[in-house]
C-alpha cells in the first residue's frame, strides 16, 4: 500500500523509545530501620548480596551469547512511607558501604517517585491498567467481587451476611486461586488505602510493582517515557525532595531499563514480592512500550518473555 | 514454559474470526463538545492520549481498555466452547455530538486445551483463545445471534463503557433532540487468500439491533474491522434518527395567523421546531469512510448500490430543507399550504 498522502500528528498515537540494558540489577531497598541500623549493618548486608549479585551477573552475560551483556544496578531508598535523615547523610554512607563490598550502585531511586514522578502520577496510572483476571464464569459483566483497592489472584470466599430468620446459616466456602494446580495459593492484596484526610496512600507491594515497570522500561505518560535518570552533581541535598527521582550515579553506567531485572533482597521481601506478581499479572502495559521492548530484545537475539511477571526474577537471601 | 530464546507461545494459530458491538448514541448534552472537552471525556486512562483528529471531521477516540473474559462462546448448535482472553474497548465521539462504544475480540482456531496463566492473554490485547477447537461457523452464526445467558457477551462490554461515559459530569443530560440508542453486533469470517473483503449481510433487526457479517483477509486488522463497523453503526443511527424526526412531525396546513409564523409565545411552529435541532445537530455529521481503513472503504459500496443509505439521506435532507423553505414564505405567496 502506498504511504498516506495526508498525516495529522494529533491523530496518531507516539510513543518515546527508552534505552534499554540486558539486565537491571536491584542490590536492596532502604528502609528507615535499616538506616537507624548503623553502617555496620548496611556493611553485612551489601557482602551477603555480593555474590548473589555476581551470580546474577553471569547468568545475564550468559545469555547474552557472545556480546557483552549490559547491566546497571540500581537500588531503592524509602522516602514515602517514612522521612529520615536527609539524602546528604544517607546516601555517601550507602553508596561507602557498597564499593566497600565492591559493588557499584549505577541508580538511586526515591520510593516516593513510584507514587508521583516529578508531575506525573505514575502510581495512579498504572492503577488504571489493571485488568482483573477473569474467574471462570465472567462473560463481559462487571467482576462480581471487585473491591475497591484490593486485588485478587482468584475469588474470595462469600461475605458472611449476618443470618436471617428462617434461613440457615452458609456454610463457609473456600476462596479459589484462578490458576491453581489442585490447591490454591489464595492472596488478596491491598493496593492502596485512604489516609483520615481521604488522600490515597499506596501500598508498599503497589509501589514495588511501579517499581519493577519503571526498571523493564514499560512507563509511559501520554507517550512520554517516565523516569529518565538525571546525572548525579555536586553533594546530595539535605531535603529528600530536592533529590531527583532517579539519579544516575556512574557516569558510565548502561542504561537504567533493561529487557529483565533481578532483586537480592532479604527473605522477610518475599510476600511483598509475591503481591508483585499478582498485580503485574493482571497489569495491561503500555502496548507500543511492550512492543518496542519485544523487537529491540528479539534482534539482540535475547527476547523476552511475553507475559511482563516472568521478567522478573529474585534471589532471596538470608537476613543481616 | 518455554525455554530461553525459544518463540514466544503468541506465534498462535491463525486468527479465524472477528467480532464486535457498536453501541451509538446521541451525546445527552445541550451542545456538542469542543475537542478539547471531548478529549476530556474520552480520557479512559490518565496516562494514555485521546486521538484527536480534525480531518475530515472532528473526532476523537479512546484508549482501548480491555475486559477478561472466561466463558462459554455462543454457537448456532449449542456446542459450549470454553474461551479465556480479553475484549478490547474504546469511545468515539464524532463532531462532539454522536457518541459510540465499540468492543472487539478475535478468535484464534485452536487453543491449547487447559487455561494459561493470566499474563499471557493480556500481552494479546483483543484476543478469546478457545479451549480446544473453535467450530467457527457455528459460532459466527451464534455470536450474531446473541448467545444464552451465560454466554460471552461482547455488547455487554460495549454497553458498561456507554453507561460509565453517559454519567461523566461533563454531560449536561439535555440532549437537543430525542433519539435512541442503536446496536450493531458483526461478525468477520476469514475469506480465502486472495480474495477481496466483502460485506456479506447487514441485516436492520428489531428492538434497534443491526448485524454485520464480513468476509475479510486474514491479515486485516480486528481494529480496522471495528473501525469500519463503528463508521457502519454511525451512519446508520443518522438514518434511523432523521427517519424518525420526520416521522415523529405533523405535517399539513399550519395554524392560520399572522406572519412571521410564531405562536403567542414567540415559539416556532410545531414543523420547525421539530426540525430545527435536526438541522442544528445531524445534517453535518454524513460522512461515509471518513476514517475507513483503505482496504475496507469499498465494502461501502454494497450498501450505497442497496438499499442507498446516501440516496435515502439525501432525500430526507432534501425533505427537511423544503419543509424549512416552505415555512420561510409567506403565506400571502403561497397557494397551498405546506404538505408532505
Amino acid at each position: 500500500m502506498t504511504e498516506a498522502v495526508f498525516r495529522e500528528t494529533t491523530a496518531e498515537p507516539r510513543t518515546q523509545a527508552v534505552p534499554l540494558s540486558h539486565l537491571s540489577l536491584e542490590l536492596g531497598h532502604l528502609y528507615m530501620e535499616d538506616f537507624e541500623a548503623g553502617p555496620e549493618h548496611l556493611r553485612r548486608h551489601f557482602a551477603r548480596v555480593r555474590p548473589w549479585a555476581e551470580a546474577a551477573r553471569a547468568v545475564a552475560a550468559d545469555r547474552a551469547g557472545g556480546r557483552r551483556a549490559r547491566i546497571s544496578t540500581c537500588f531503592l531508598i524509602d522516602d514515602y512511607f517514612t522521612r529520615f535523615a536527609s539524602p546528604a547523610e544517607v546516601v555517601p554512607m550507602l553508596l561507602e558501604e557498597a564499593e566497600r563490598a565492591g559493588l557499584a550502585v549505577d541508580y538511586l531511586a526515591r520510593e516516593s517517585a513510584c507514587a508521583v514522578s516529578g508531575k506525573v502520577p505514575v502510581a495512579e496510572a498504572v492503577a488504571a491498567r489493571i485488568v482483573e483476571e477473569p474467574p471462570p464464569g465472567s462473560y463481559g459483566n462487571r467482576p462480581p467481587a471487585a473491591q475497591t483497592g484490593w486485588l485478587a489472584n482468584g475469588v474470595r470466599s462469600p461475605t458472611a451476611r449476618a443470618p436471617q430468620a428462617m434461613r440457615k446459616v452458609a456454610a463457609w466456602e473456600p476462596p479459589r486461586e484462578t490458576a491453581a494446580r489442585r490447591h490454591s495459593v489464595f492472596l488478596d492484596v491491598e493496593l492502596w488505602n485512604e489516609t483520615p484526610d481521604g488522600e490515597r496512600l499506596w501500598s508498599c507491594p503497589f509501589l514495588a510493582a511501579v517499581w519493577q515497570l519503571a526498571r523493564l522500561g514499560l512507563l509511559r505518560h501520554q507517550g512520554e517515557a517516565v523516569f529518565e535518570p538525571r546525572p548525579h552533581t555536586g553533594a546530595f541535598p539535605d531535603e529528600w525532595d530536592d533529590l531527583p527521582p532517579l539519579v544516575r550515579l556512574g557516569e558510565r553506567a548502561d542504561p537504567f531499563a533493561a529487557y529483565r531485572t533481578c532483586s537480592v533482597l532479604p527473605s522477610r521481601f518475599l510476600p511483598v514480592e509475591h503481591a508483585v506478581r499478582v498485580i503485574l499479572d493482571q497489569t495491561d502495559v503500555d502496548r507500543d512500550a511492550l512492543r518496542q521492548v519485544a523487537e529491540r530484545s528479539a534482534g539482540e537475539g535475547v527476547p523476552v518473555p511475553g507475559p511482563v511477571a516472568d521478567r522478573v526474577s529474585y534471589v532471596f537471601c538470608e537476613e543481616t | 514454559m518455554p525455554a530461553p530464546g525459544a518463540p514466544p507461545a503468541t506465534a498462535a494459530p491463525r486468527t479465524v474470526l472477528a467480532c464486535g458491538e457498536v453501541r451509538t448514541c446521541l451525546l445527552p448534552a445541550g451542545q456538542a463538545l469542543d475537542s478539547r472537552a471531548a478529549a476530556q471525556l474520552l480520557r479512559l486512562r490518565a496516562d494514555e492520549r485521546v486521538l484527536v483528529s480534525e480531518r475530515p471531521n472532528l473526532y476523537g477516540r479512546s484508549p482501548d481498555t480491555l475486559t477478561g473474559v472466561d466463558c462459554p462462546l455462543p454457537s448456532a448448535n449449542g456446542a459450549r466452547i470454553r474461551a479465556v482472553g480479553t475484549v478490547a474497548a474504546r469511545a468515539a465521539l464524532t463532531e462532539g455530538r454522536v457518541l459510540q462504544t465499540s468492543a472487539y475480540f478475535t478468535l484464534p482456531a485452536s487453543g491449547p486445551d487447559h487455561r494459561r496463566p493470566w499474563g499471557d492473554y493480556l500481552v494479546r490485547p483483543a484476543v478469546v483463545e478457545p479451549l480446544g477447537k473453535l467450530p467457527y461457523d457455528a459460532v459466527a452464526a451464534g455470536l450474531l445471534d446473541g448467545g444464552r445467558h451465560g454466554d460471552l457477551d461482547v455488547g455487554l462490554i460495549a454497553g458498561g463503557l456507554l453507561t460509565r461515559l453517559l454519567r461523566h459530569p461533563l454531560l449536561d443530560q439535555r440532549p437537543p433532540l430525542r433519539s435512541r440508542q442503536t446496536r450493531l453486533r458483526w461478525v468477520a469470517l476469514t475469506a480465502p487468500p486472495g480474495e477481496a473483503p466483502a460485506l456479506e449481510r447487514f441485516t436492520v433487526a428489531e428492538d434497534e439491533l443491526r448485524t454485520v457479517r464480513l468476509r475479510v483477509p486474514e491479515d486485516i486488522p480486528a481494529a480496522d474491522l471495528a473501525g469500519l463497523c463503528d463508521d457502519l453503526a454511525l451512519h446508520d443511527w443518522l438514518l434511523t434518527t432523521l427517519v424518525r424526526v420526520l416521522d415523529g412531525i405533523r405535517l399539513g396546513p399550519a395554524a392560520p395567523g399572522s406572519w412571521p409564523r410564531t405562536s403567542g409565545d414567540g415559539e416556532l411552529p410545531p414543523v420547525v421546531g421539530a426540525l430545527r435541532p435536526a438541522v442544528d445537530h445531524l445534517l453535518h455529521l454524513w460522512m461515509p469512510r471518513a476514517r475507513v481503513s483503505g482496504r475496507l472503504a469499498p465494502l461501502w459500496e454494497a450498501l450505497e448500490e442497496r438499499p442507498g443509505f446516501t440516496r435515502q439521506w439525501l432525500a430526507l435532507v432534501q425533505r427537511v430543507r423544503d419543509q424549512l423553505t416552505l415555512h420561510a414564505i409567506p403565506p400571502v405567496h403561497r397557494e397551498v399550504e405546506p404538505a408532505p
